[in-house]
């Protein structure tokens, strides 16, 4: 159980973190803008039929979708390298714990520092939004924090996993910020360059179905998924799903594997996997 | 039974041997020195008994459990300082008392732990903001949690004033009087001078010294030295005090001659010496841990070179 003090600890520690809340500042001071733009003219943003709460939560998801990747940066990269650089990691694992307790201590408490962040951000976020729009629907809102908190405790254990393959925090913040361009930036491009070189250097007129899952590899992308799948009627109303990749291979005949729920699938690997290899990586260090 | 055994321990880092088929046994209850200059394998030593590092070869053994597969055991048991360790600046230094309680399950007063080591006005700040003393009692304080049967201390006295290194060693010693085992690594000789049992000393990843420091003097030609300012140096007065029984090295400096003294009375020698030539004046200087340091680092140098 030495995991939870270390956790706790570690929370206590990165809660006061500056750039964590500068992080959440900023996402407040965008949500809060955006919203009210939306609310303003939702014609500009695809709502002829005038705002909704089920449209600002999804205008919130594309917003959460990057903040969290960049806030779980700002939060976990030092997490183990900068202990390690620093020399702290010595007086951590002279206590009768062990270096998964370690590993998952960080991870945990990280999340919780991450989460409690993103918390008071939607709250403030969303609250905003929905006293303009004059309704909230609780048990939308309880199922998106769900998943958006899950994701966030992906992330946490991505960056987490990555600072732990290295003792230099200048190596680890490589690592992350590569992470997040070749994921996230660059991911819509890369299944279609695959497709490219798979098909022959050309590009056919119907997309292959495989196609969704390369996609959903893409830790937002299997985010916004996972929020189509547990709000399906939310996301109809607003024709969320339209810009989901699984609407790009409609006009195909589809196979099974293309539904929304894939996208919890891929959350689970990118919480299982980089877990996995970090602690590989870190229990086999010399510190 | 013995606090720490190291069996065989080998550490190659790529190409360099850090260390060199060590074997060193650490007895309870002792006060065990760890001396070496810098580089020496002291730290990648002491990472090893703490499992920060794996061994290339060879085993240690702590307290009777494995450092490698029992280090939780070894850990619960143990109080360490560790060397170039760094303190949490955004956590105080009670915050950093209790969690090391709550990791080892122990119930003190973290309070009264920060007032053993005097910085119990400085609880509730920041360690961030401590000078390196602070941090350095701070990480004592944390050491001595759950009254360990083993304290592994790396440099301890680094960043302590004259007074602090004296409270340091006053600690050490309480500690080693409540039953409990000091290993303590150090390139200041007069720490361990004062305050150890017995000392190793390594040099290069091997070990080239095991005693207590009278073993060490008595073990080097070293023990002791006298200056004795002679009339006249004639060519054989220097070939004749040599041969004198007890007698090490016998070196002509300064005007006087520089004798080394070894097993045998000093008064012996010098009414040997006056018997020879006469003796004006005299003086006698016992050899500190510091030229003992000298001269086995060294000589292991040439030795090698």
């Amino acid at each position: 159980m030495t995991w939870f003090v270390v956790a706790k600890k570690d929370f206590r520690d990165a809660v006061q973190s500056r750039a964590l809340w500068a992080l959440v500042a900023v996402f407040v001071v965008v949500s809060m803008g955006s919203a009210y733009a939306y609310i303003s003219v939702p014609e500009l943003f695809g709502e002829p039929g005038g705002a909704t709460f089920a449209g600002l939560l999804f205008f919130t998801v594309g917003l959460t979708g990057l903040f969290v990747p960049l806030a779980a940066i700002v939060v976990c990269y030092k997490s183990l390298a900068g202990e390690r650089e620093l020399g702290s990691i010595k007086l951590l694992l002279s206590l009768p714990t062990t270096r998964l307790n370690v590993f998952a201590g960080k991870v945990v408490g990280r999340a919780t520092v991450l989460a409690f962040g993103l918390g008071i951000g939607l709250l403030v976020g969303l609250g905003f939004g929905s006293v303009l729009i004059g309704d909230v629907q609780l048990l939308v809102v309880l199922l998106f924090l769900l998943v958006t908190m899950g994701f966030a405790a992906v992330y946490a254990s991505i960056v987490v996993g990555l600072s732990a393959m290295t003792g230099s925090t200048s190596r680890a913040t490589t690592y992350a910020l590569g992470f997040f361009v070749v994921f996230e930036l660059l991911w819509d491009v890369v299944p279609m360059g695959l497709l490219y070189v798979v098909e022959g250097f050309t590009l056919p007129s119907e997309l292959p179905d495989w196609m969704f899952l390369a996609t959903q590899v893409a830790p937002s992308a299997a985010y916004f998924s996972s929020i189509v799948a547990v709000l399906p009627e939310a996301a109809e109303s607003v024709g969320a799903a339209a810009s989901t990749p699984e609407a790009a291979v409609e006009t195909t005949q589809t196979a099974a594997y293309v539904t929304p729920e894939v996208g919890f699938v891929f959350l689970g690997l990118w919480l299982v996997v980089p877990f996995a290899l970090g602690y590989a990586r870190f229990n086999a260090a010399d510190l | 039974m013995a606090a720490i055994e190291i069996s065989n321990l080998t550490k190659q880092f790529g190409d360099v041997v850090a260390v060199d088929d060590l074997n060193l046994r650490v007895e309870s209850g002792e006060i065990f020195g760890f001396l070496g200059p810098n580089g020496a394998g002291k730290s990648t030593t002491i990472d090893i008994i703490l499992d920060f590092i794996r061994p290339t070869e060879g085993t240690v053994s702590v307290l009777g459990y494995d450092a490698q597969t029992e280090g939780q055991a070894v850990r619960q048991r143990t109080g360490v300082l560790p060397d170039a360790y760094h303190v949490y600046d955004r956590l105080t230094g009670r915050q950093h008392v209790e969690f090391i309680l709550e990791m080892k399950n122990a119930d003190e007063d973290a309070m009264g732990l920060l007032d053993r080591v005097g910085i119990v006005e400085a609880a509730d700040r920041k360690a961030g903001g401590y000078s390196k003393g602070m941090r350095q009692r701070l990480v004592l304080a944390m050491a001595l949690v759950g009254d360990p049967d083993l304290l592994v201390l790396d440099e301890p006295s680094t960043g302590l004033d004259p007074n602090g290194a004296r409270e340091m060693r006053d600690i050490i010693r309480e500690e080693n009087d409540r039953g409990t085992t000091v290993f303590f690594s150090s390139h200041v000789m007069e720490q361990v001078e004062a305050v150890c049992d017995r000392v190793a000393i390594i040099d290069r990843g091997q070990l080239v010294a095991v005693d207590t420091i009278d073993g060490l003097r008595d073990a080097t030609q070293t023990g002791e030295t006298l200056y004795v300012y002679v009339t006249d140096f004639g060519d054989d007065v220097t070939a004749r005090v040599a041969k004198l029984d007890g007698v090490g090295d016998v070196v002509q400096e300064d005007g006087r001659l520089r004798v080394t003294v070894d097993g045998v009375s000093k008064f012996a020698v010098l009414h040997s010496i006056d018997e020879i030539v006469a003796v004006q004046d005299f003086s006698v200087v016992e050899s500190s841990l510091e030229d003992l340091f000298v001269k086995y680092t060294n000589d292991e140098q040439e030795v090698r070179a």
